[in-house]
C-alpha cells in the first residue's frame, strides 16, 4: 500500500490498543497539528483508524483577571486602604480611593464587591469597612491564585468570576485515534509512503513523471496573495452605459470645444446677457483674445432675436445685447453649446430632421464645492430634431431612457428655462428607494433659438448631469473621491463594476 | 430661483378661501410650480419658482394665480386708473446712464403689518430679479402726505415732483435708517446701504435724484429719505422707478399697483414729462400675441375644441378671442403684469399648464434615425480598454489646475518646447488658487493622486486619457485642445522599461510604428528620458521621472511614466 508521507508516519505512531492524541502524534511524528489532522481524516476515511471526539474545558484569564491575580480584586484593595485610612473608622470615599490607588471604572468595581462581600458599609459618602471582614479568605481571590498556577477550579466561584469578567471559558476537541484491524493488516502487510512534489514541473510533464508523484496537497481554502488588474474608471462605466443606451435609441454622438465663444455657449440659446448666470460670478471667463471668425449673418440673426424676438408677435428682450460680450471666451457652462454648432449647420452641415443627437462631456461651473458638488462635471445631453413634436413626444422619449436605469414613475413638473418652452423639471421614482428623485431638464427649444439658427421644425432636449445619476444609481455619496487629484486608489480599487 | 415667503393666512384672506388647510394649498400651489421649501420663523411658507412669472413674487400675486386656477377668476382684468393729479418731471440734468423714471399714485391703501411685510419683500424681490439688484430698475414708495408737490405753473392746479441729478456733494437729506444730514456722497461712503450700492453710481458724473418742493427726497437706486418713509400709518403712496429701460420699470410698477390693488388701494395715474413729451403712467395696456389652434394642438399632441381652448386660455387670466377662417387663430390678450410672454409659444405653454401637463400620455416618437458613436469617442474609449488590459487603474482628473502644479512642481517652464511647457489659458478671475488654468498635460495630474494616495498599496500603475489645452492664438476659441495618454508605474523597481514595455504593447494593439530616440525633459532623468516618435512623429515622451519631481511630490520609490498625444493612435 502507498499512502502520503505524512499518512504513513501517522499509522506507524498510532496504536491499536492504547489512544493517541492528536498532539501526541504530532510529537510522534514531527510534523504540524493541522497536517496531523488531516492526514487522520484520511486514515479514517479509508478505515485504517478509528478516531474517538471528546471535548475539554479549560479556562483562561482575561487581561484584568491576570491584573487582579498579581494586585488584588480592587475591593479588597479599598477594605485595606479603608482599614488603613481609619483605623477601623468610617472614612470619606474620596479619601480611601486616593490611598487605594484605584482609577477609572475600577473604582465602581471595588465598591460594588465592597458592600456585595460584607467588607463593610457605604453611606453618606463614607465608608465603614467591617473589621472583622478577613480578606485572606476571598474565595474570589483565592480562585484567582489557584487559576494563575494552572489549578482547577469549582464550578460556583469560577461561574462568579466568569460574570465578573475575570477569566473566559474554552470548550476544545480532543481527538483520540486507535488503530483498526484493518489498519493493523495493513501495517503489517506494509505500507510505503508515495513521493510527494509541490510543483508540477515541465520536466515531469515531458518525462511522465507525473504518473508516479503524489501532489501535496494545498489548504484550498486559505486566502490567497491579492492579484489587481485595471478597470475602467466607474465614471466612465456610467458614461459608456448611457451611450449604449442612447446610441441604441438611435442618437449620434456630438463633439466640440470645452473653450468657446458666449455666443455659442449662451448667446444662441437666447441667455439674455444679464442674466444673473452669465455674470463672472458663475462663467469662468479665459483671458484670451475673442473669437474672430462666428458667421456674420448668425451673429445677425441672433442678435435681432434677443433685441426684437422672432415672428411678428414676438418681443425681445429688454437688455442691451453687446457683440463683443458674444465674442468673448470662457469654459463651456453646459454641452449646449455643441447642439448649437449642430443644428446652425456650422458642424457637419445643414441638417434634415429627423435628427437624433446626444453627448457626454464635461462642462464647468463655478458652484460650491460639496458632496455633490465640482467645479467640472459631466453632462448628459441629448436633442430630438423632427417635424411637428410635441410634449408627448419628449414625454415618451424620456420614459424610455430612463427606464433603462431602473427609474420609473416619471413625472414632468413644468418649468422655466430661457431657451426651452414649455420646460419641464424631471422626476422620478427610485428603484430602490422608492424616492420621488429629480433626474433632470428639458424642453422644447424655443423657436429664439431655432430660428436664428436657421431651424425651422422643432427640436426638444434635456440635459442631466452625470455624477448624479451615478450617484442616484450606483450610491456614491461623495464624488470628490472618484473624480480628480483627490481620489481614493482603494476605492476605485474596490468598486464594484456596472453590468 | 426666486423664493417668496407667503403667509398662509393672508392666502385664505386673499383668495377668499378660508377653509383651505396648509396642505391643500401645497398642493395646489406645487401644481402652480411653486415648490414649497420649508417655513420662515413667523411661519410663512417659502416659495420657490421658476423666474419667468415674476408677478407671482407677493402673496397678492400667488393669490392671483391660485383664485385663477380654482376658477374663481377668468380672464383679464385691469384695475380702474383716476386721472392723473402729480406730474414727474425730468429734469435735463438728469445721469445719462439712468434716464427713465415711471410710477403712480396709489390712494386708500390699508397696510397692516402683514401687507406692508409683503409691500417690502415685494419690493425687495423685484430689486433681486427684474431689477439687476437695482442697476437695471429701482423702486421708490413713499409716504404721499409727507410730499410737498411743486406748482407745475400758475395755471395748473397739479403737484410735481423733479427727477434730475445733481453733484456727488451737491446736496444734503436724511437717508433712511440714519439721523445723519448727509450729502449723496456722504451716503455711499457712511451709509449702509448706500456702501452696498455705489458701485451702480460710483462712476456717474451726476448721481440721480428726485426733488419735491420741500427739498431732495430720494437718491435712487441707492436708497430714500426719511421724511417720506411708508409705515402702517400710511394711506396715500407714491411711487417711482427710476431705471435704465422703460419697458422693464413700467412693468415692475405694473406688479407694483396689481399688489396693492388687490388689497382695495386706488391706482391714480401719473404724467410724466420727458423733453421729448409727456406720458401718462402707469402703462396698463393690454397687448395681444396671435397663436393658432394647429399649434396648440402640436405642441400638446392632443385635439381640442375651440371652446376648451378659449376656457384654458381664461383659466390662465388671459383672454382668447378665435378668429375662425383657413386656420382658426386667437388673438389672446395679456394682462400688462406679465413679464414672460416673448413670444406665443409662452401662451401654448400656459395653455399646457392649465390643462395638466401631466394628464397627457406619453408616446415614443415614430421617427427613425441612425445612432452611433463620435470617432473620437471610440478611439478614446478603444485605448482605454488596452490600457486597462496592461494593469492600469484608470483615472479622471479635474481639467482645471494651478500654475504650480502644471508647470513648477513638474520642474517645467512656461513657454517650453517641452511636452506640458504650452502658454496656459488661464482663467481671467479664477476664484479658487487651486484652479486657474486648463492643465497642458496629464502627468501632474497623475503625479498629484500618487501623492495623495501613499497610504494605498503599491505598485500604483495609473492612466488617463484626458482633456488637455493651452493658449494658441491661431486657433478660432484661441485655445488647442487635445486629448493626451498618460500614464505612471510607481513600484520599488520601476526602471524606463517597465514604461515603454507597456507604451510598445499599446502601438502594438493600434498598428502603428514605436520609436523612442533619446531626448531629454526637465521632469524626467536625463539619459533614461526618450521622445514618444509614433508612425515618424514626435508626439510625446517616456521616461523616468526626475527624484527632484519625486520627491518634491512626497513620493518615496522610483516612478517610470509615458504621455502622448492620443489621436497618434487613430
Amino acid at each position: 500500500m502507498r499512502l502520503p508521507e505524512s499518512q504513513v508516519a501517522v499509522l506507524n505512531a498510532a496504536s491499536a490498543t492504547d489512544e493517541r492524541t492528536i498532539a501526541q502524534l504530532a510529537e510522534a511524528t514531527d510534523q504540524k497539528p493541522e497536517t496531523v489532522t488531516g492526514a487522520v481524516f484520511d486514515l479514517r476515511d479509508e478505515g485504517l483508524v478509528s478516531v474517538t471526539e471528546t471535548t475539554e474545558e479549560s479556562v483562561e484569564l482575561t487581561d484584568e483577571g491576570v491584573e487582579y491575580a498579581g494586585e488584588g480584586l480592587p475591593e479588597v484593595r479599598l477594605y485595606r486602604a479603608a482599614l488603613d485610612a481609619g483605623d477601623g473608622d468610617a472614612v470619606p470615599m474620596g479619601q480611601v480611593i486616593g490611598a487605594s490607588s484605584l482609577g477609572g471604572p475600577q473604582v465602581d468595581i471595588a465598591l460594588s464587591n465592597f458592600a456585595r462581600k460584607g467588607y463593610g458599609h457605604i453611606d453618606s459618602g463614607e465608608l465603614a469597612p467591617d473589621a472583622d471582614a478577613d480578606p485572606d479568605a476571598d474565595e474570589e481571590a483565592a480562585a484567582l491564585a489557584a487559576l494563575e498556577l494552572g489549578e482547577s477550579v469549582d464550578g460556583d466561584v469560577l461561574d462568579q468570576l466568569e460574570s465578573r469578567n475575570l477569566v473566559v471559558r474554552h470548550e476544545r476537541t480532543i481527538r483520540a485515534v486507535t488503530l483498526t484491524d484493518e489498519g493493523v493488516t495493513a501495517l503489517m502487510e506494509g505500507v510505503e509512503a508515495a513521493e510527494t512534489v509541490d510543483r508540477l514541473t515541465p520536466e515531469m510533464l515531458t518525462s511522465g513523471e507525473w504518473e508516479d508523484v503524489e501532489f501535496t496537497e494545498y489548504n484550498v481554502e486559505a486566502d490567497a496573495p491579492e492579484a489587481r488588474g485595471g478597470k475602467k474608471h466607474i465614471l466612465r462605466q456610467t458614461a459608456d452605459r448611457v451611450k449604449d443606451v442612447l446610441t441604441g435609441m438611435g442618437f449620434a454622438e456630438m463633439e466640440g470645444p470645452h473653450a468657446d465663444a458666449d455666443f455659442w455657449i449662451n448667446d444662441c440659446l437666447f441667455m439674455p446677457q444679464d442674466h444673473p448666470a452669465r455674470t463672472h460670478w458663475d462663467r469662468f471667463a479665459l483671458d484670451v483674445p475673442p473669437m474672430e471668425d462666428i458667421p456674420e449673418d448668425l451673429i445677425d440673426n441672433v442678435r435681432d432675436a434677443h433685441l426684437n424676438g422672432v415672428g411678428e408677435d414676438g418681443d425681445g428682450y429688454h437688455s442691451p445685447w453687446s457683440e463683443d460680450f458674444a465674442r468673448a471666451i470662457a469654459l463651456r457652462g453646459h454641452t449646449t453649446s455643441l447642439s448649437m454648432r449642430y443644428l446652425s449647420g456650422h458642424e457637419v452641415g445643414e441638417l434634415e430632421p429627423p435628427q437624433r443627437y446626444f453627448s457626454v462631456e464635461k462642462v464647468y461651473r463655478n458652484d460650491t464645492l460639496d458632496p455633490t458638488h465640482l467645479l467640472e462635471f459631466y453632462q448628459i445631453e441629448g436633442w430630438v430634431m423632427a417635424e411637428d413634436l410635441s410634449v408627448r413626444d419628449l414625454m415618451g422619449t424620456f420614459e424610455e431612457f430612463y427606464s433603462h436605469f431602473g427609474i420609473t414613475d416619471i413625472q414632468f413638473k413644468p418649468h422655466y428655462n430661457p431657451y426651452t418652452e414649455p420646460s419641464f423639471e424631471l422626476f422620478g421614482r427610485h428603484p430602490e428607494t422608492g424616492e420621488l428623485i429629480e433626474i433632470g431638464n428639458s424642453g422644447m427649444f424655443r423657436e429664439e433659438v431655432l430660428r436664428p439658427l436657421g431651424v425651422e421644425c422643432d427640436v426638444m432636449a434635456w440635459g442631466l448631469a452625470l455624477e448624479r445619476l451615478l450617484m442616484l444609481m450606483y450610491g456614491f455619496d461623495d464624488i470628490r473621491d472618484v473624480h480628480g487629484t483627490m481620489c481614493d486608489l482603494d476605492l476605485l480599487r474596490e468598486t464594484e463594476v456596472l453590468k | 430661483m426666486p423664493v417668496v415667503d407667503v403667509q398662509p393666512d393672508e392666502l385664505r384672506r386673499l383668495t377668499g378661501h378660508e377653509d383651505k388647510s396648509d396642505e391643500e394649498f401645497k398642493d395646489d400651489l406645487f401644481a402652480l410650480g411653486l415648490e414649497f421649501e420649508g417655513v420662515t420663523d413667523d411661519g410663512a411658507f417659502q416659495l420657490e419658482f421658476g423666474p419667468d412669472r415674476l408677478d407671482r413674487l407677493s402673496v397678492e400675486g400667488v393669490a392671483r394665480s391660485l383664485r385663477y386656477q380654482y376658477g374663481d377668476a377668468r380672464g383679464v382684468s385691469v384695475p380702474n386708473t383716476n386721472d392723473p393729479d402729480w406730474t414727474f418731471v425730468v429734469d435735463d440734468d438728469v445721469p445719462d446712464e439712468r434716464p427713465y423714471v415711471t410710477g403712480a399714485v396709489v390712494r386708500g391703501v390699508d397696510l397692516d403689518d402683514a401687507a406692508l411685510d409683503s409691500l417690502i419683500q415685494l419690493q425687495e424681490k423685484l430689486h433681486a430679479t427684474m431689477g439687476r439688484k437695482r442697476a437695471k430698475g429701482a423702486i421708490g414708495i413713499h409716504d404721499l402726505t409727507m410730499l410737498k408737490g411743486d406748482v407745475l405753473s400758475e395755471n395748473a392746479s397739479g403737484n410735481s415732483i423733479t427727477y434730475t441729478g445733481i453733484e456727488p456733494d451737491g446736496d444734503t437729506f436724511v437717508a433712511l435708517d440714519s439721523n445723519d444730514e448727509l450729502t449723496p456722497a456722504e451716503v455711499l461712503e457712511q451709509h449702509a446701504t448706500g456702501r452696498k450700492y455705489a458701485d451702480l453710481v460710483s462712476e456717474y458724473d451726476r448721481y440721480p435724484a428726485i426733488y419735491d418742493e420741500i427739498g431732495l427726497f430720494s437718491f435712487p437706486p441707492v436708497i430714500n429719505g426719511r421724511r417720506t418713509e411708508v409705515s402702517t400709518d400710511s394711506r396715500d403712496l407714491l411711487v417711482e422707478l427710476t431705471g435704465t429701460d422703460q419697458w422693464t420699470i413700467d412693468r415692475m410698477c405694473n406688479i407694483i399697483c396689481y399688489a396693492l390693488a388687490a388689497r382695495g388701494a386706488t391706482i391714480e395715474d401719473v404724467e410724466v414729462q420727458y423733453e421729448t413729451g409727456t406720458v401718462t403712467k402707469p402703462d396698463f395696456e393690454v397687448e395681444t400675441k396671435h397663436v393658432s389652434h394647429d399649434r396648440i394642438e402640436t405642441v400638446l399632441g392632443v385635439e381640442l375644441e375651440l371652446d376648451e381652448v378659449i376656457d384654458l386660455f381664461e383659466r390662465s387670466g388671459l383672454d382668447a378671442n378665435a378668429e375662425l377662417g383657413e386656420e382658426t387663430v386667437y388673438e389672446v390678450s395679456i394682462p400688462p403684469y406679465r413679464v414672460d410672454v416673448l413670444h406665443p409659444l409662452d401662451l401654448v405653454d400656459d395653455v399646457g399648464r392649465a390643462y395638466g401637463f401631466n394628464d397627457l400620455e406619453p408616446r415614443y416618437p415614430d421617427v427613425g434615425t441612425v445612432g452611433q458613436r463620435h470617432e473620437r469617442s471610440r478611439l478614446e474609449d478603444a485605448v482605454r480598454t488596452s490600457l486597462v488590459g496592461l494593469g492600469f487603474e484608470d483615472l479622471l482628473n479635474f481639467h482645471m489646475i494651478s500654475e504650480g502644479e502644471n508647470y513648477e512642481r513638474m520642474d517645467v517652464e512656461v513657454g517650453s518646447e517641452y511636452l506640458g511647457g504650452g502658454e496656459p489659458a488661464s482663467i481671467t478671475e479664477p476664484y479658487s488658487e487651486d484652479y486657474t488654468m486648463l492643465r497642458t498635460w496629464v502627468l501632474p495630474s497623475l503625479t498629484m493622486v500618487l501623492e495623495n494616495n501613499t497610504h494605498r498599496a503599491y505598485p500604483q500603475d495609473l492612466a488617463e486619457i484626458g482633456h488637455v489645452a493651452h493658449r494658441d492664438d491661431d486657433e478660432n476659441t484661441r485655445v488647442a485642445e487635445a486629448r493626451h495618454v498618460a500614464a505612471v508605474l510607481a513600484r520599488h523597481d520601476a526602471t524606463y522599461e517597465d514604461a515603454k514595455a507597456r507604451l510598445a504593447a499599446l502601438c502594438r494593439d493600434f498598428d502603428v510604428e514605436l520609436e523612442t530616440p533619446a531626448t531629454d525633459h526637465p521632469s524626467f532623468i536625463d539619459g533614461r528620458t526618450a521622445a514618444v516618435v509614433i508612425d515618424g512623429e514626435e508626439v510625446g515622451v517616456v521616461g523616468e521621472l526626475h527624484p527632484k519631481v519625486i520627491v518634491d511630490h512626497d513620493l518615496e520609490l522610483p516612478v517610470a511614466a509615458f504621455e502622448f498625444d492620443l489621436s497618434s493612435l487613430a
